[in-house]
Parts: structure tokens; sequence; C-alpha cells
């Protein structure tokens, strides 16, 4: 019985008893940014404008990260506002706030058979995009739009 | 039983096929294939880690260890000084490597759960959800990296099997059916052990990430064509491409 609760023991304290860091609520409002902005547009502010040129910028960007990039078939969800955390081996502090929009890309194979698309969420700051993860879906990221 | 080395060499293959396979098929980058056969070869050697004197309790202490301490200097880099952290390093790596290593070899018994398919199939959860959870990888990433773990296990554990059988003298040794089990029910405590470990799987499956592109990947249609675009030169022109 030790043996079993040392098994599950070490496994939950590994991964469920983690404190889940929550965003801060802005008490400052960031550099660059508008003073005296109606209180209406806070939650917009907060993560930035959305992005405008989102399907080009996201185009360019698998063309040269994904192979045959170039060929690739594309799906857009429209911008939607989300935060993510850092990994808690890095802390778990917030890393990113801002729009996500959610992709299905479809490369073809070597064959040039097209494989079934897969979902990418492609996170923005502004226009530029700062990171994408594979998936519909992950532990760290929050969608505050559904 | 097999011993360290043909565990080692086995699982080492074994991953190799797999990762080289996963790498062909675009499913993974080449340094992520990388550390999908490292981690195959480590699961190759963690069942034994609950015999008292065998290499793999070692080997598997160590780089427990070290991850913990590097883990924590990641964490720490930014707030604490160089002699704080040394201190904190040291203090976590004797601990993990000498004090836990000593607890788990009293409490643990060779041949007891660890040499069970549940437990290879909670490991590779468990390292899904690692990875995701601590190191920020996506789905697909985790759960290959999980599979890989419980593929080396798997792998360790028909080994173990297969050397059961003398084949010599066509009869069956007495570790026969003790490596490779759904679990232990001779008596009532051994039930109980493993119906906790049957129960843990679905909980931590509320942990893991999400399982669907692990599936479309490897377990789909669609996987099975590409497996067999890469199986042979498609274009028909061998080595000549």
């Amino acid at each position: 019985m030790r043996q079993i609760l040392t098994i599950l023991g070490v496994s939950f304290l590994l991964v469920g008893c983690v404190q889940v860091p929550m965003p801060k609520p802005q008490s400052q409002a960031p550099l660059g940014t508008e003073i005296g902005i109606a209180s209406g547009h806070g939650e917009v502010s907060e993560y930035g404008n959305p992005p405008r040129n989102y399907v080009t910028a996201i185009k360019s960007y698998f063309s040269t990260k994904l192979k045959r990039g170039e060929e690739a078939q594309y799906k857009y969800s429209s911008p939607k506002r989300a935060f993510k955390r850092k990994g808690l081996a890095y802390g778990g502090d917030l890393s990113w706030k801002g729009w996500l929009v959610e992709t299905s890309v479809a490369v073809p194979t070597r064959t040039g058979r097209y494989l079934t698309p897969r979902p990418y969420m492609v996170l923005f700051s502004g226009e530029q995009i700062v990171e994408d993860i594979l998936g519909n879906s992950h532990k760290l990221l929050t969608k505050v739009d559904k | 039983m097999a011993n360290f080395n043909t565990h080692f060499t086995v699982a080492a293959g074994a991953s190799a096929v797999v990762s080289a396979t996963l790498l062909s098929m675009e499913v993974l980058s080449p340094e992520q294939a990388v550390i999908a056969f490292g981690l195959g070869t480590l699961g190759g050697l963690l069942p034994d880690v609950d015999s008292s004197h065998s290499t793999s309790i070692k080997v598997g202490f160590n780089v427990l260890s070290l991850l913990i301490t590097i883990m924590l200097i990641f964490v720490k880099s930014s707030t604490y000084s160089l002699i704080e952290m040394f201190i904190t390093s040291v203090i976590v790596f004797v601990g993990i490597r000498y004090a836990f290593l000593e607890f788990f070899r009293k409490i643990s018994k060779h041949r007891g759960m660890f040499h069970t398919i549940p437990v290879a199939l909670i490991w590779g959860i468990v390292i899904a959800i690692l990875c995701q959870w601590f190191f920020d990888l996506n789905s697909l990433v985790s759960w290959v990296y999980g599979v890989m773990i419980t593929w080396g296990y798997l792998v360790h554990l028909t080994l173990d099997e297969i050397y059961s059988v003398d084949l010599g003298n066509r009869r069956m040794k007495r570790s026969s059916g003790t490596a490779l089990k759904f679990g232990m029910f001779k008596n009532r405590q051994q039930q109980i052990h493993t119906a906790v470990i049957y129960l843990a799987i679905p909980i931590l499956f509320a942990l893991a990430p999400n399982i669907d592109l692990l599936q479309t990947a490897l377990f789909s249609q669609d996987a099975w064509l590409t497996f067999t675009d890469i199986l042979i030169p498609y274009d028909g022109r061998w080595f000549f491409h």
C-alpha cells in the first residue's frame, strides 16, 4: 500500500497541488496608451486592439515555419481575447495577454496528398505574432471570449 | 530476467524505431525526435527502479535529482543569488539522490506493482501532464513524450516476460507471469493496490492535455496513409531522389 501511495503521492504532488497564478489586474496604464479612455473601453485596452491583418500575417508566418507551408490551405476564426501563463517550471506567471486567432492548416505530404487540417492557436500582440500553439486547447491558456 | 545492458539496448533500439518513424511522418521535429528517443530509452529502465540494488535505480534517481535541481535553477535564477542557488541545489540534489532513494528502497518491492501495465500507463499520463503544465509543450508533443515512456516501459516488461521462458529446457521459470501483468490479485491487499492504480488513471486523465491530436496523428486513417506513404519510396526510385 505504501508503494502505491508513494507513486500516487509523487504524481499528485507534481501535477495536482500547484498554485495556479491568475493574471493580475493592471493598476497602471501601460506606457504609450492614451490617458483618460472611457471605462467601457477598459477591457479592449487591457488586451490591446484586435489584429486587423491577421490573415496575411498568419499565412506569411506558417509559409516559412511549416514544411511545404507555402502550399498550405487555411481557415480562420475571428480574433478572441485570451491570456497565457508560463510553464510552472518557469514560475507560472502571466506570459502573454492579447488576441488569439484559431486557425486550421492543411499541408500536403511529400507525395502531394493533403493531410487532415491541424488546429493552431496563433497568439498576437498587436499586429505581431508572438507564438503559435498546436491544438485547440492548452492547460496554461485561457480563452476569455468563447 | 534480462539484465541492465539488455534492457538498455532493447529499449534504445525500440525507441529509435518509433522516434524515427514519427520523424518521417512529420509528427515530430528532429529535436523532438531526439528527446522522444531519450524518453523511450529511459522508460525502458524505469520498471527496475523498485529493485534496491539495480543499476536502473541509480540511473533513475540520478536523472530525477538532476532534473528537479535544474528546474529549481530555472525557477529561482531571477531571484536567488549564485550562492543561494548553489546551496539550495546541493540540498535538493543530495536530498533526492540519497535520502529519498534510501526511503524508496525501504518501501518498494521488486516486481510488485511497478511491473504492471496500468503503472506503465500512469507513467505516460504523468509525463504528458508534466510536459504541458511544467514545460509549456503543446498537447501533441506532450502526449508523444508520454507515449514514448509507456512504450519503453512496456518493452521492458515484455522482455522480462520473454526471459521467463527457459528455451533450453522448454519450461517456464518461476518468474513467469510476474512482469507483464494487469495487476496483482493474490490477496486482499494486492487487490486494493490494483484498484487504487486503476482509479488513478481517469483522475490523471482529467489533468492531462487534450488527446485528440495524438489520435489524429497516430491512430487515424490519415496517419495510416502517411505511414504507407513513407514506408517505401513513393516515386519508386530507391536511394536516388
